[in-house]
């Protein structure tokens, strides 16, 4: 185990990335290439009874027009979270069933971009349309009980422990409410774009994405074609978040495209198109109730949760996956129920269900206090527990409550008076002091890591992960340099490629766990190789050194590893682009990183703004690798939080299905303007079980408890609970 | 998108000649940001452009004139924003430009082409899946049953709610601006309080252009009120949002007591709101909470809200309230 800490080193591609210089998929541009453009339908939920694209062939510049009528005979991907590999079941353009608006109806390829935009508009469908459903509160029949739904079980069963009705029932002091959040998207500066090449029969795709692999074996299931004649190349990813997670249905639609003309393609979904191709962060409504002692200890809890998913495909909720672990509650039971709507399917975004978990929960915290007359920090505190309360299993490592202290001190807790809106500024501007706990699981994923060294001085990194802007890259290089001696810059790291190692999904905060641990054993495999090479003379030296010295031009190693207690069977995953994590449960131990937030809001007495000046967050991820992208990281999942909290929301007029303000002015972003001071602190120690480098996760518990503290600040500002978000002016008029 | 001709007229008589030699398919542009914007959503699809933001001296801007200040229309948002002088003389004025759009679009745009950016209701903008009298006469209004969060309480009609989304002509129509045209018929002068019509039975009609007229210069009388003046907007973000409530108000006082008011209402309205009953009412009054609060509910009085924006009528009031406050401190 590594028990010293890591130097704050500066972005290894930052300059790159500020000047511009860093290319995405949608920047790429090589001889011949085509555009693409995608029409999309206009009705909520149907079929298509005739499309007309006479007049969109007939334009000067259109090379290829593709409808259901050609696509039909595609296979399908499946479901990421149905054995497959796509963001949903369905791919469009292979039927002409409509299940949603916004669903891709026709891919028109041409000279230029703007001819492809014109022929799309010009592309005339009549449909028979049929009724949808936009919202939670749907018929019965809408409604489905995870629990006895067809999604594997022990992984989304509902969490049971102990007797939580009955003894909430008993419990001196309850708390029953209500949360909800309408629906959010994931807007990374990134479009989904796919550039795709063929050559000799082989498929070459450039894309942003998380799961390399993924992609690769997914759209070679749709071509019919084997998965060793394409390559998916992934460098970098303008942003992923979850939405770049698995098989978007352009990507097919390309890949066929590019095969028909002989002709390299590029399909970039535009922003608009976004809000309608790809996932988004399902509306959901969770009632919570928790039962007390008037001493504080908090007995009983009950999580329901109904969660938005789709008509074809069932996304999963876990919402109590967190809120079960956050106190050491003896009796919890969790209802998960899943509504479908005519969407697409919902998926994944930062946090996907621990940010309105922990939103729901530690409001309903909040509230307990208020109704105790108990400090909110002090309440946590005590409930504090270091054994797990779902399965009774260890805590590889939890350290909430020195986050909690910490924090505290930082922010200046020790000056809040308790009564609602007994804070004001000078300028009559009332102030609310919140705070609130995240936990987000630490899980890991199998990877295979190959190095080489050459006797230039230089090396060659292969392992399996994306780049997205977590600052991966970075990571890798400190640890590797750090290791053998040889300077981040003079490391090549070849990664979110399949023609590398096996490019595993980068999702679920377990990157840095699964890559770096990996890459460090292939290092320690490298020394010991290089020991070999010079037996008893390889002290003091250096890789290079070794190598000249032994006559060598290079030297190869690959290791393979996997989390604790996986059988070697997820290396097949591995190899087919399945995802094979594991965590939050090992065998031996359950292990989560968390998270305290310290929140203070300004609310205007006037016309009720409300700001963020200044946010402390204080996070347990183990040990830190690279402080300052960690930082980072945590700073972008803050203003997540307050994007989450006070902003963003898609507009659903259930008249007509789809997703309203689909674009940057209108789906509202926080902006610079609205984040003020935001301190980082780490814990920064290592955990002992869960890898050798003690590295937990940290990409997205950073906003785990963000939109919880910010509206307990509200409600200490203020004295109202604000229970819905996001939480906007009208709210406090 | 459609494909369309892009010319630049090289005099502002060549461009007049030009628009009334086409169809309504000419237009003039600027720096784009609305008519661009519009062509990418397929709602505008202009077969002609004519480019008027280089016809010589369209971009002047004059403030050295005793009598008025003048703003040639094709000038850039950013530059009459850091124009010399006129942040202390008329914040309002400033104001209403730098916390539009953001600094990019502010960079692009003009000052005429302002003027004349279009609603930002989404089911206009959204294309053809939503009913819209604006963009497609006679097909009906999505809005007024529909998410009006956004939409006007003050000046709308059973066929359209649109707001007029714009800061700039708000803060002009408290100063009484008047803005210059040209065209076939020869050259006029339109009171900006006219230039934007409510939209009634005919939204599709947004001004009292006719099609042939380009804005040559925006003229604003001087006026002692200009100093303590200010351009008060509330929007969901802190910046590069449009307004839910705006006020543009300017004073005149006699010690306490008002003298003179000018108050204009954005964000609220069909059109730029010019509120002179509230004016009046506080012309001889101590100004305070109360008296401004009062003027804020004369000014939003007959306002009618729709399913979702109502709480922006008492956001209207508060913020002119707040807005007469702030200006008062500049007196
Ligand atoms: C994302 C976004 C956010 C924005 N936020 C705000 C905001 O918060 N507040 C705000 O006030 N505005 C905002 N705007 C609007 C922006 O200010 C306008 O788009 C801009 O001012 C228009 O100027 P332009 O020169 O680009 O106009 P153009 O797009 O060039 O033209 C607009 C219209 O004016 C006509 N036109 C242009 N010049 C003349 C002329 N001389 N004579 C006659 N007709 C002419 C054109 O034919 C066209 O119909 C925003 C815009 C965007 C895209
Ligand atoms: S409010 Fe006006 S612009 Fe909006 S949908 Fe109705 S008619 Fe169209």
């Amino acid at each position: 185990m590594t028990t010293n800490t890591f130097p704050d080193v500066a972005r290894i591609d930052a300059h790159d990335k500020v000047r511009g210089a860093t290319r995405y998929a949608s920047d790429d541009s090589r001889p011949g290439m085509l555009h693409a453009t995608l029409a999309c339908a206009t009705i909520g939920r149907g079929s298509i009874q005739s499309i007309d694209t006479s007049a969109a062939r007939a334009l000067r510049g259109v090379r290829l027009v593709l409808t259901h009528a050609e696509l039909s005979r595609l296979q399908p991907a499946g479901f990421l979270l149905a054995g497959g590999y796509g963001v949903q079941s369905l791919q469009p353009l292979t039927s002409p069933n409509i299940a949603y608006f916004g669903q891709p109806i026709a891919l028109v390829v041409a000279e230029t971009l703007e001819v492809a935009l014109q022929a799309a508009a010009l592309i005339r469908t009549a449909y028979a349309v049929e009724p949808h459903q936009m919202g939670l509160d749907a018929p019965e029949a809408d409604i489905v009980a995870q629990q006895e739904s067809p999604l594997p079980k022990p992984m989304f069963e509902d969490v049971h422990v102990g007797d939580a009705d009955a003894v909430f029932a008993q419990a001196a002091v309850q708390i029953d409410a209500t949360y909800a959040s309408a629906v959010q998207h994931h807007n990374p500066m990134e479009l989904l774009a796919t550039v795709a090449e063929w050559s000799e029969g082989r498929l070459t795709i450039h894309e942003g994405t998380q799961n390399a692999e993924g992609v690769r074996h997914g759209v070679a299931r749709q071509l019919g074609i084997p998965a060793e004649q394409v390559r998916v190349i992934s460098p970098q990813v303008g942003g992923g978040f979850g939405q770049k997670n698995s098989l978007q249905g352009q990507t097919v639609l390309a890949a066929f495209a590019a095969r028909a003309l002989g002709h390299s393609v590029k399909l970039v979904v535009r922003r608009s198109q976004l809000f309608h191709a790809s996932s988004f962060r399902a509306a959901t409504r969770h009632r919570i109730r928790l039962g007390a002692d008037h001493g504080g200890t908090m007995l009983a809890a009950i999580h329901e949760t109904d969660a938005q998913t789709s008509r074809h495909d069932l996304f999963p909720s876990v919402n109590a996956e967190v809120s079960a672990r956050l106190h050491g509650i003896a009796n919890f039971r969790a209802r998960e129920r899943l509504v479908r709507t005519d969407t697409q399917t919902p998926g994944y975004m930062r946090a996907p269900f621990e940010h309105m978990a922990c939103f729901a929960f530690e409001s309903a915290v909040d509230e307990l206090a208020q109704a105790l007359g108990q400090d909110p920090v002090a309440l946590r505190l005590a409930n504090d527990t270091q054994r797990d309360p779902v399965t009774g299993k260890p805590l590889s490592s939890r350290h909430l409550a020195e986050c909690l202290r910490r924090g505290a001190a930082r922010f200046g807790w020790a000056r809040r008076s308790m009564a609602p809106g007994s804070m004001q500024d000078a300028e009559g501007q009332l102030i609310g002091w919140g705070v609130a706990a995240g936990a987000y699981k630490a899980a890991t994923a199998p990877a295979v890591a190959r190095l080489r060294v050459y006797d230039d001085g230089t090396a060659l990194a292969s392992v399996g992960v994306h780049e997205m802007g977590q600052g991966i890259r970075t990571a890798l290089a400190a640890a590797l340099s750090r290791k053998l001696g040889i300077e981040p810059d003079q490391i090549t790291l070849d990664i979110g490629d399949t023609n590398s190692t096996p490019q595993h999904i980068t999702v679920g905060s377990w990157g840095t766990a699964t890559a770096v641990p990996a890459a460090v054993e292939a290092a320690d495999a490298m020394l010991s190789a290089l020991a070999e090479l010079l037996p008893g003379d390889a002290a003091g030296r250096s890789p290079a050194e070794i190598l000249r010295a032994a006559g060598r031009r290079s030297l190869d190693v690959a290791i393979r590893r996997k989390a604790p207690g996986q059988p070697d069977a997820v290396f097949t995953r591995l190899a087919t682009g399945l995802p094979a994590p594991l965590g939050p449960n090992y065998p031996d131990f359950v292990s989560f990183s968390y998270i305290a937030h310290f929140v203070e809001v300004r609310v205007e007495p006037t016309t009720r703004r409300i700001r963020v000046p200044r946010v402390v967050s204080v996070a347990d991820c183990g040990r830190v690798i690279s402080p300052r992208t960690a930082a980072s990281q945590v700073r972008g999942g803050v203003v997540w939080g307050i994007g989450a909290a006070l902003r963003e929301a898609s507009e659903v007029d259930p008249r007509y299905g789809g997703f309203l303000n689909a674009d940057l002015a209108d789906y509202v972003l926080p902006v610079n303007a609205d984040i003020g001071d935001i301190e980082v602190e780490f814990i920064d120690r290592a955990d002992p079980l869960v890898n050798a480098m003690g590295i937990k996760g940290l990409g997205e518990v950073a906003m785990v408890g963000v939109a919880a503290a910010i509206a307990n600040a509200v409600h200490h500002a203020t004295g109202i609970r604000l229970r819905d978000l996001p939480i906007r002016i009208e709210h406090l008029m | 998108m459609h494909p369309f001709t892009y010319t630049k007229p090289r005099t502002a008589q060549d461009a007049i000649r030009a628009i009334a030699a086409g169809d309504a398919g000419t237009r003039f542009i600027a720096g784009g940001t609305t008519l661009y914007d519009l062509m990418k959503l397929d709602v505008e699809a202009p077969r002609q452009i004519l480019d008027v933001s280089t016809l010589p001296g369209i971009a002047t801007i004059d403030t050295a004139n005793p009598r008025e200040l003048v703003f040639g229309a094709g000038a850039k948002m950013v530059a009459a924003a850091t124009h010399a002088g006129l942040r202390a003389d008329y914040p309002a004025l400033v104001e209403a430009l730098d916390k539009a759009a953001s600094q990019q679009l502010r960079n692009m745009a003009s000052l005429g082409g302002n003027l004349l950016q279009r609603t930002r209701c989404n089911y206009f903008r959204g294309g053809a899946a939503y009913a819209c009298n604006k963009r497609s006469p006679g097909s009906g209004c999505a809005a007024l049953n529909g998410l009006d969060r956004g939409h006007a309480v003050l000046g709308g009609s059973d066929s359209c709610i649109a707001v007029y989304p714009g800061d700039w002509a708000v803060a002009l129509a408290a100063f009484d601006a008047v803005v210059d045209v040209q065209g076939t018929a020869g050259p006029r002068t339109i009171p900006l309080a006219q230039l934007h019509r409510e939209p009634g039975s005919t939204p599709e009609t947004e001004t009292s252009l006719a099609r042939d007229e380009l804005i040559l210069r925006i003229r604003v009388p001087k006026t002692p009120l200009g100093r303590a003046s200010t351009y008060h907007k509330i929007r969901d973000r802190e910046s590069y949002a449009f307004a839910l409530a705006s006020a543009a108000v300017a004073l005149r006082m006699d010690g306490t007591r008002v003298r003179e008011a000018r108050i204009a209402l954005g964000g609220l309205a069909t059109r730029p709101w010019r509120a002179s009953v509230a004016e009046q009412g506080l012309v001889g009054q101590v100004l305070n909470a109360a008296t401004a609060r009062a003027a804020g509910e004369a000014a939003l009085r007959g306002a009618r809200a729709g399913h979702h924006n109502g709480f922006r009528i008492e956001l209207g009031i508060r913020t002119v309230a707040d807005a007469l406050l702030i200006a008062q401190e500049r007196v």
